[in-house]
């Protein structure tokens, strides 16, 4: 019973010993550099002080530039210039008499200060760089849209997929034939739109249970949807076919290839979905959804008890900003019995498709955002209206 | 070494959370919450109904329209004219074109078709709910005779309107009332039966002394009655099928009035004046055994039961002033549930329990309105020269009360009103019309 206790006590025991003892925290020991200390005699000195003259008024030549290359500090500079001026005369007492070269020491920052002043002129423009370097934040929203600037691109050539059509078959009249298939290749991005969408409505159960899941693995959902079919047979086969034979690697790599191409001309499907992931919507376009759905939420014919009913409804949303009607359904319900839940999700569901049918305004860079919607119509509101 | 692993260790543990938190807040439905909806009809759409046989057309289309009427009536759904039909039903199994249907926004379609054979109908229906793209419910029959074609109209709603609702349809069936003829000074009044919606008004006596206050059993099959017959006002039982009545046994010099039947259709309660005093007592119908169950110096009348039958609720004015109380079915305390300004009357519990209906009469006007069981959440509906006895509609939803108007000349009308206080109409009488009392759902 007490030998638990005692084993505890004494690892315990050990164990805070070897933290205090054992310089466990210790930092490890800091390299320590050497540096040799001799005793100098007073012409030395005197010698070394001489010399040391000629440097300083190098410096002071030094000083000078760095304030015109530093414009607005001229506020700043004096302040500093006045700390050494009070640090040179406290360390300057020793050689007093031959101070007065030290005495020019203040003096070195004056000369820069009249120098500011004359590139003053100058120096507007920098200032105007200077500005640029405040609004650095701003500068990175720049970037940023310039990121996903490439998947709008590729959301914009879907809508003018179709209507290029007509504007190829114009360009194209002397072939006949071929202008009508040549227009078609140019709508390879629409078939993988169509894809985008089926795969949507098809598994649109599938997405909205597997929704949670997907969330522990974000980024990589899109990208690995697309990339596990391609890119990473490719390592795998590379790996070893170096140990087998140059040949072989030299065929599955162009396997790999062929096969990287045409699951590259078949993934446009993969990546409409996943390309605008986007930012989460702001607060404006979810109130603006609400409102929407909102609108069309008709509870008049609703028993009392499904006024009493709160349901959860999923959809799943299609790009266009229109629900998939097969996709809807009710994911939960509270306050009401079973018939009563199925007579608000009704309402729900009227609400979801009537306003729905021309499409709800969402932003489509953000399409991964609200490519699966859990909507709570909660009646409380509207018991006593 | 060891250092390096915990720092190790720590790193991964922060960077697992932090990814996991992550994740959790870029993925996942986006979830919004609705709490504002609109109110408004529902709209429907009722092409008329086949005609299976050569002699149905016309009760086909008389079918349609009734059913069209009772779900136009309710407020809570809207018809779409024909000539806004895109599409029409060729025959009741013919597949339904939902793209017309939503193209006009008929949110609801409801086909039927018709059959007459000799003295035979039988009429089947479909509802579909056109944007869910699928039918609702399934599909029903019913047969009858074909002086019945009205009731059978009625069923077909009341389906409809319970299958969309979720609550109990209230077109199949009758009210009692009392039905007036004649200036104010002579009023001449009747009792007379009708189907919910005004049609097929019977009378059920005669005009040679005033009647008052019918109420239906809670099957349907007798009305409870107060008139002057005798001189007195005296509790008469009749039977709505053979029309044969019988009265209640009472005492000599006492006033009996305001009787109400206990759900197990075979207790009366009433009131009974004598002496300036005015009590409620409990008769049992087959034995006419009764049972005081109040005695207050006070008035205590207009009694009425709750639908489980274990307790009571009426007026009384003990506190000085006309208010409500409910005490339990066998008498004993009652507690006070109105507090309101003015005067408070003619209490009548919801067949669903949840509601008391009362009369309300406050700076010179009355009001229909309803409270909780406990005499919270009191709202009043209406608001008119005088309102006053309501009656609840089978499924707990619609109240109808008697509205009269102002003057030498004014006429007593019935009118109906949704418990939300919107949809109040007027429900059409041959005659003046007062003192209504709702049926069940008949079997």
């Amino acid at each position: 019973m007490h030998a638990g206790h005692y084993i505890s006590g004494v690892g315990h025991l050990a164990l805070i010993g070897w933290l205090l003892l054992g310089d466990v925290f210790a930092a490890e020991p800091l390299p320590i550099d050497m540096t040799p200390v001799s005793v100098i005699s007073q012409a030395e000195y005197e010698a070394m002080m001489a010399a040391q003259t000629g440097p300083q008024s190098v410096t002071e030549v030094a000083q000078p530039a760095a304030p015109q290359e530093a414009p607005q500090a001229p506020d700043v500079s004096p302040a500093t210039d006045q700390a050494t001026a009070q640090t040179a005369p406290a360390q300057s007492p020793t050689p007093p008499a031959e101070v007065p070269p030290q005495a020019a020491e203040p003096a070195p920052p004056q000369p820069p200060r009249a120098d500011v002043s004359d590139t003053a002129p100058v120096l507007p423009e920098p200032p105007s760089e200077v500005a640029v370097l405040v609004p650095d934040v701003s500068d990175r929203p720049v970037p940023r849209a310039s990121e996903r600037v490439a998947p709008e691109p590729v959301a914009q050539p879907e809508p003018e997929a179709t209507p290029d059509e007509v504007a190829q078959e114009a360009i194209a009249p002397s072939t006949e034939g071929e202008a009508v298939e040549e227009p078609r290749e140019a709508t390879a991005p629409e078939a993988a739109a169509t894809e985008i969408v089926t795969e949507a409505e098809k598994p649109a159960a599938a997405p909205r249970q597997s929704s949670r899941p997907p969330s522990r693995r974000p980024d990589p959902l899109p990208e690995t949807a697309r990339v596990e079919d391609t890119t990473p047979a490719q390592p795998t086969a590379a790996a070893p076919e170096p140990a087998a034979a140059p040949a072989a690697q030299a065929d599955k790599s162009a396997i790999n290839d062929a096969l990287a191409e045409a699951l590259g001309a078949a993934t446009p499907s993969a990546p409409a979905p996943a390309a605008p992931q986007g930012p989460p919507l702001t607060s404006g376009e979810r109130e603006a959804l609400r409102v929407a759905v909102s609108s069309c939420w008709n509870v008049g014919s609703l028993s009392s008890e499904a006024l009493r009913t709160i349901v959860v409804v999923s959809v799943g949303m299609q790009p266009d900003g229109k629900p998939i009607n097969a996709s809807i359904r009710l994911a939960s319900s509270s306050g009401g019995s079973e018939g009563a839940a199925r007579q608000a999700f009704e309402a729900a569901r009227r609400a979801i498709i009537l306003c729905g049918s021309k499409g709800f305004d969402l932003p489509q860079e953000k399409f991964g955002q609200w490519q699966d919607i859990e909507i709570t119509f909660n009646p409380e509101r509207m018991r006593n209206k | 070494m060891i250092q390096r692993a915990l720092t190790l260790c720590l790193a991964m543990a922060m960077a697992a959370t932090g990814a996991g938190f992550a994740s959790a807040q870029s993925q996942g439905p986006l979830r919004i919450e609705i709490t504002e909806g609109v109110i408004e009809p529902l709209p429907f759409a009722v092409p008329q109904f086949e005609a299976e046989t050569a002699g149905s057309a016309e009760m086909a289309a008389q079918i349609s329209r009734v059913v069209a009427a009772d779900l136009s009536g309710t407020g809570l759904f809207r018809e779409l004219p024909a000539t806004a039909f895109i599409s029409t039903v060729g025959s009741f199994g013919a597949p339904v074109q939902y793209a017309d249907w939503k193209a006009i926004n008929a949110q609801a379609l409801i086909t039927g078709a018709v059959n007459v054979q000799g003295n035979t109908l039988n009429v089947k229906f479909r509802l579909y709910d056109v944007f869910a793209g699928s039918e609702l419910g399934s599909g029903l029959q019913f047969s009858g005779t074909v002086d019945g074609w009205r009731r059978m109209a009625h069923k077909v709603s009341d389906a409809v309107y319970s299958r969309i609702t979720g609550e109990g349809g209230y077109f199949d069936s009758r009210v009692v009332f009392v039905s007036e003829t004649g200036p104010k000074d002579a009023r001449q009044k009747r009792l007379a039966i009708m189907d919910y919606d005004g049609a097929g008004v019977q009378y059920l006596t005669d005009s040679r002394s005033i009647v008052l206050a019918p109420r239906f059993s809670p099957s349907g099959d007798r009305v409870l009655y107060t008139s002057y017959e005798s001189g007195f006002p005296r509790i008469y039982l009749l039977d709505v099928g053979s029309v044969q009545r019988r009265a209640l046994d009472s005492q000599d010099g006492t006033m009996s009035f305001a009787p109400r039947f206990a759900p197990n259709g075979q207790t009366v309660v009433y009131s009974i004046s004598q002496g300036g005093n005015t009590d409620i007592f409990a008769m049992d119908v087959n034995s006419q055994q009764a049972v005081r169950l109040t005695s207050a110096p006070s008035i205590e009348t207009a009694p009425s039961y709750s639908p489980d039958g274990t307790q009571i609720v009426f007026e009384s004015d003990r506190s000085g002033s006309q208010q409500l109380y409910v005490m339990p079915a066998s008498g004993g305390e009652a507690r006070r549930i109105s507090f309101g300004e003015g005067r408070y009357g003619t209490p009548v519990w919801s067949p669903r329990g949840d509601l008391i209906a009362f009369t309300k009469q406050n700076n010179g006007r009355f009001h229909i309105g309803v409270m909780r069981t406990d005499g919270s959440e009191e709202r009043l509906l209406t608001a008119s020269f005088l309102d006053e006895g309501p009656t609840w509609a089978p499924n707990g939803r619609v109240i109808m009360f008697t509205r009269e108007t102002q003057g030498a000349g004014g006429q007593s009308a019935l009118y109906s009103v949704d418990i939300s206080g919107r949809n109040l109409r007027p429900v059409p009488t041959p005659d003046g019309a007062s003192d209504p009392s709702w049926s069940p759902l008949q079997k």
